[in-house]
């Protein structure tokens, strides 16, 4: 058994989840606590109602960070189901119409299996490459768009790169040939404006726990408009307009709201901090010889800077960076050992993509965290340099 | 089960790999291996310092995970001032069991074998 004390871990791996802001923490602890707010929103009596208006309060104030109308959200359990609900719900919905969708292989798992899975089923996908930059140019998705395409899907910020896709272009296109447009915020929402009230998007997908909130809680805007409607997932009771049936999670939701409120109050504070934070690293890490950034950086959420180094194995660089909590690759893929999709995508090749580390910062990631992370990460290329070959093909 | 990936005896090896780099200048006769495999991309090279018919001191340098690095530390610290032809005889089992290396990575072991062997071949040829 190993006895030896384990290091403090310096976690800059936001894009995975954040640290759940103390406030928000606050809040849920007073509805789970003696006399919280407990009840099912969905009873009539006075308890019930106490939680249905905590419920309505917290909607309101995501419809607020969003820039909607609270009946235009749903809650679910977080941005995978949400992405499902949306993806699945509409091409099911509209399949009468027409079976063609369009995606991008650089989506998150959720989006890209999901389609994968409607594939399987007997949609036809069409999977659009990004270019070098990871972006997707409005022409290559109106040249793609045929007269059965019934959905699009396409990320705000990669979870990998931090890559922000043109989301008014895109949607004016999609409006343009009566498609739906279905956006994954994931990374976005809370981080970035979004305002859905001038945005062309139909359906867009968030989650709690990438800014501050808790896990385990999300949510689907689905626009007001006759032509968005989707089909459930699942079927129960009749809540969240029956989209999205079950047991509303009181405290859960609370916390979004309550995560949600803060982020609106802080977003352009926050914003310039992992800005200066971005700077700070990259300046740090520029001059390692071989590192090069991936992603364009012009159009790239700060919060998230992903490089790759020539010359060195990944597994061996996670290991070598420790207590550095990074992600190599997307976290959601780093179990499975193939280097990134998402990079691939971009065009690096496999050594290089497997070489890649995703450095993710927020709120509450402080200047000296990322000082040891230039100095960790400089001393693991360093000394895996001093073991690994020097590339001569 | 431990959650852990990495026992003690890899991050020891990985950690302060004392026989990883390349052949010292002094010894103009060291001998060198190199052998790679495409799936994993992993690639790794033996150099014999040598002493006579003895080997005076293996280095190493390899492309490939923390187990398959510590696994050339612990195959090089193993060899030194045997014969060459010893390393016909890598102990691969005892190797993973030492390094806890799990089962999907039995590719990388006998890359190492492999490198192992084409070291002893090349030092016997050149004897």
């Amino acid at each position: 058994m190993n006895d030896k004390p384990t290091p403090h871990p310096v976690y800059l791996d936001d894009a995975a989840t954040t640290r759940l802001d103390p406030l928000v923490a606050d809040v849920m602890c007073a509805c789970l606590s003696e006399g919280g707010t407990f009840a099912n929103p969905a009873s009539i009596h006075i308890a019930g109602r106490a939680s249905h208006a905590l419920v309505e309060r917290a909607r309101r104030q995501v419809a607020d960070l969003l820039h909607t109308i609270p009946r235009t959200l749903i809650f679910t359990s977080g941005a995978t189901e949400s992405d499902n609900l949306a993806i699945a719900g509409a091409a099911h919905f509209r399949a009468y119409r027409g079976r063609h969708l369009i995606t991008m292989p650089t989506e998150h798992k959720a989006v890209a299996d999901c389609f994968a899975a409607l594939e399987r089923q007997g949609f036809e996908v069409s999977w659009l490459d990004p270019d070098r930059d990871g972006l997707l140019a409005a022409s290559v998705l109106e040249a793609a768009i045929r007269k059965d395409t019934q959905l699009v899907s396409v990320m705000h910020v990669n979870n990998e790169t931090g890559v922000i896709q043109d989301l008014h272009a895109i949607g004016e296109c999609c409006r343009r040939h009566g498609v739906l447009f279905h956006c994954d915020a994931a990374q976005s929402a809370g981080k970035l404006p979004i305002d859905l009230s001038e945005l062309p998007v139909d359906l867009l997908s968030l989650t709690a726990h990438k800014f501050y909130g808790p896990q385990g809680i999300g949510a689907l805007y689905v626009a007001d408009r006759p032509e968005c409607h989707i089909q459930p997932l699942m079927h129960g009771g009749g809540q969240e307009r029956r989209l999205r049936p079950g047991t509303l999670a009181v405290h859960q939701i609370a916390g979004f709201g309550a995560a949600a409120a803060i982020a609106r109050e802080r977003q352009s504070a926050d914003l310039a901090h992992v800005r200066r934070l971005n700077e700070r690293l990259w300046s740090g890490i520029k001059a390692v010889p071989g590192i090069a950034r991936n992603g364009t950086r012009a159009h790239t959420f700060p919060g998230i800077l992903n490089v790759s180094v020539t010359g060195i194995e990944g597994e061996s660089l996670m290991l070598a960076l420790s207590p550095l909590c990074v992600a190599s690759g997307s976290a959601c893929n780093s179990q499975s050992g193939e280097s990134s999709y998402v990079l691939r995508a971009l065009g690096l090749d496999d050594r290089l993509a497997q070489s890649a580390i995703r450095f993710s910062f927020g709120r509450f990631t402080q200047e000296s965290e990322i000082d040891f992370a230039i100095a960790r990460y400089i001393a693991a290329v360093s000394h895996l340099r001093g073991i690994m070959p020097a590339l001569t093909a | 089960m431990s959650m852990e990936p990495y026992n003690d005896a890899v991050r020891r090896r990985f950690e302060n790999p004392r026989h990883a780099g390349d052949p010292d200048a002094r010894y103009p006769a060291a001998v060198i291996a190199e052998v790679s495999e495409s799936d994993a991309g992993c690639r790794v090279r033996l150099a014999a310092e040598m002493d006579g018919n003895e080997i005076h001191r293996l280095r190493f340098r390899v492309f490939g995970c923390p187990h398959l690095i510590a696994a050339a530390e612990e195959l090089c610290s193993r060899f030194q001032g045997k014969a060459p032809q010893a390393l016909q005889d890598v102990p691969v089992a005892q190797l993973m069991e030492l390094l806890e290396v799990p089962v999907e990575k039995t590719g990388r072991m006998l890359l190492l074998e492999d490198a192992a062997h084409s070291l002893a071949r090349a030092i016997l040829a050149g004897c």
